[in-house]
């Protein structure tokens, strides 16, 4: 009876660790490039093509952008300050290979502190969605994580780094990214804007 | 002294290149070893090779593999081939599809170590009990060229090493 009682003591003081391991989950989560939930969606792919560039790997690439070109200069520039780029595609065998719940839970882990607004495209027509989360450091975009879901394919997309919206554009087409159409584009630079206003609104409200 | 230079640098050259050829076979032992299998010699594969290799590839190595005893799943050959190359080399791309049962139909994994100018990429494509080990070097049109589609490349890459071990 003294052993149950002293051990329902323990587990009653070791409950507040709970929160605590689900916090460090979730900021764990935000780290990691390739998020677990990702690898169970692998496991129903017909076929993945992963592509990985990153550290030393990423900053020699950006050299071989040429300078004469825009459109790989701009892409030089940026992927010279990028911390890695990461690409997972999924094809599936037939539609609803996967759940809307799983992709539902991938997006999940992007919405803690520390990442913000969500830009969502929603096709009904082909059932193509897009969910675009920025990650912000101090004001600063620290990383953008694409995911494309379509009824046959998915594709996970998490650009480490400093980068801006507009710049997204510029990376499209490299390195295994998607380009992005211009409406969704547009829905994420406008959605940059009003976030970031809304911090320097609630700054200014801390200061008082 | 100018000649200590020149000996010097053929020296450094040789060791790049032995190096680089280390790798390679280190790769080649790696699978042979684990799978029980010593890889096929291809007849006059490198003279089909020098006629038939991409554009912008060059150091052409290749050594196929058949009836591996077990079939060859995609993360074993990953850990096998990871162990057997240096801390220079970097995991790029991997292109995997599945069969019906959920199992690796094919694999191709491919892995790059930037060098200078030079970009070198190990490519190793798995179906069930055959293997395939390419490296290769790439100039600097192919490297944008792979920097553009990897995925793209990586499917087209596999396909043609396979149609060579096939001849």
């Amino acid at each position: 009876m003294i052993m149950i009682k002293i051990a329902m003591k323990f587990a009653t003081r070791m409950l507040w660790l709970i929160p605590l391991f689900a916090t460090a989950a979730i900021v764990h989560a935000q780290d990691v490039p390739i998020p677990p939930d990702i690898q169970k969606l692998s496991a129903k792919a017909k076929e993945t093509v992963e592509v990985t560039m990153d550290g030393p790997m990423l900053h020699w690439a950006s050299k071989f952008l040429s300078a004469d070109d825009p459109d790989e200069a701009k892409a030089a520039k940026l992927v010279a300050n990028l911390k890695g780029i990461y690409v997972r595609s999924f094809e599936f065998e037939k539609e609803g290979a996967y759940s809307a719940a799983e992709v539902e839970q991938l997006r999940s882990q992007f919405r803690g502190p520390g990442w913000s607004k969500v830009v969502g495209v929603r096709s009904d027509e082909d059932g193509d969605n897009v969910d675009i989360f920025f990650k912000l450091e101090n004001d600063k975009m620290a990383g953008i994580v694409i995911i494309c879901a379509e009824p046959k394919e998915l594709t996970y997309v998490n650009i480490v780094g400093p980068l801006e919206v507009e710049q997204l554009a510029d990376l499209g087409g490299e390195f295994g990214v998607p380009k992005l159409d211009r409406k969704t584009l547009k829905h994420a630079q406008k959605a940059d804007k009003a976030d970031k206003e809304d911090q320097k609104e609630e700054r200014k409200e801390d200061q008082k | 002294m100018k000649s200590l230079r020149v000996c010097l640098l053929i020296l450094s050259v040789t060791a790049l290149a032995s190096a680089g050829d280390n790798e390679f076979r280190s790769v080649v032992n790696a699978l042979e070893g684990h799978y029980g299998v010593h890889h096929t010699h291809v007849p006059l594969l490198g003279f089909a090779m020098w006629f038939a290799r991409p554009e912008g590839v060059s150091g052409m190595k290749l050594a196929t593999f058949e009836n591996l005893n077990g079939t060859a799943e995609a993360d074993d050959v990953s850990r096998l081939v990871e162990k057997s190359l240096g801390h220079d080399w970097f995991p790029f791309v991997r292109v995997r599809s599945r069969n019906a049962d959920g199992g690796d139909d094919e694999a191709t994994l491919i892995y790059a170590s930037p060098a200078g100018g030079k970009l070198r990429m190990m490519i190793v494509n798995v179906e069930s009990s055959e293997a395939t080990v390419v490296e290769v070097k790439l100039s600097e049109h192919a490297i944008k060229e792979w920097f553009k589609e990897p995925a793209e490349k990586a499917d087209d890459q596999s396909s043609h090493h396979r149609h060579h071990a096939d001849d």
